[in-house]
């Protein structure tokens, strides 16, 4: 007995349709990435720009101006400059 | 700080970030050219609340010359000659090129110590400092 042949039912395709759903998270998502690597970059430099300054000066460096009065023995071993405001 | 003597020397930078501070730190120039800078010095932080509100401390700055001695004309016309002005501006450029934004700020040879800090943690610093310069081989 010859099978009647099965008769194809046309189906609604899912996967394209399931990817398509699930781009627009994955976009969202690498936006969000890029957006908080900018993000770490511009607060990092920032970080940078303001701490920099603020590190430790070799004497060699740091230079000097005349005639200051001081306390203590010249050509000491440490030498400590204060920078006060009496004010 | 007297344990550290012939180890240590201080270097004084009196700054002026307001315009009624350079009135102040000229005034202590002044008595420096008179031979007394370090008692005038000690002498406003010791009486810094009799001086410190007023808009004009320059004749209650006078009045505590006289306590130290002072000549006090020699030390109004200097003031107001503005003469001590140009090391006024010489401290304070000083401290922008080494980014000094406030005070107190002290360097222990290359080390910068930002604000207040008690005499306990400064003996500290010192003493790191001193062992660290008089290590052998260093």
């Amino acid at each position: 007995m010859a099978r009647k042949p099965k008769a194809r039912v046309p189906t609604l395709s899912r996967r394209p349709q399931g990817s398509q759903q699930s781009l627009t998270p994955r976009r969202w998502r690498l936006k969000l990435v890029i957006g908080g690597a900018v993000l770490a970059i511009a607060l990092g430099v920032g970080g940078l720009v303001r701490w920099l300054p603020q590190r430790d000066v070799s004497p060699s460096r740091q230079g000097t101006v005349e005639k200051h009065y001081t306390r203590g023995t010249a050509g000491a071993a440490v030498v400590i400059k204060e920078f006060s405001d009496y004010t | 700080m007297q344990q550290f003597e012939g180890k240590v020397q201080l270097v004084l930078y009196p700054i002026a970030f307001r315009p009624k501070g350079e009135e102040v730190a000229q005034a202590a120039w002044c008595a420096g050219e008179q031979g007394k800078f370090w008692e005038f010095h000690d002498m406003l932080f010791r009486r810094w609340g009799l001086w410190n509100n007023l808009d004009a401390p320059l004749q209650r700055l006078l009045d505590f010359a006289r306590d130290l001695n002072l000549d006090v004309t020699a030390l109004k016309s200097c003031v107001e000659s503005e003469r001590m002005q140009s090391r006024v501006e010489a401290d304070r450029a000083y401290a922008q090129q080494l980014q000094v934004n406030s005070t107190p700020t002290l360097f222990i040879n290359a080390n910068r110590v930002v604000g207040v800090q008690g005499e306990g943690d400064l003996v500290r610093l010192i003493r790191q400092e001193l062992d660290r310069v008089q290590r052998p081989g260093q």
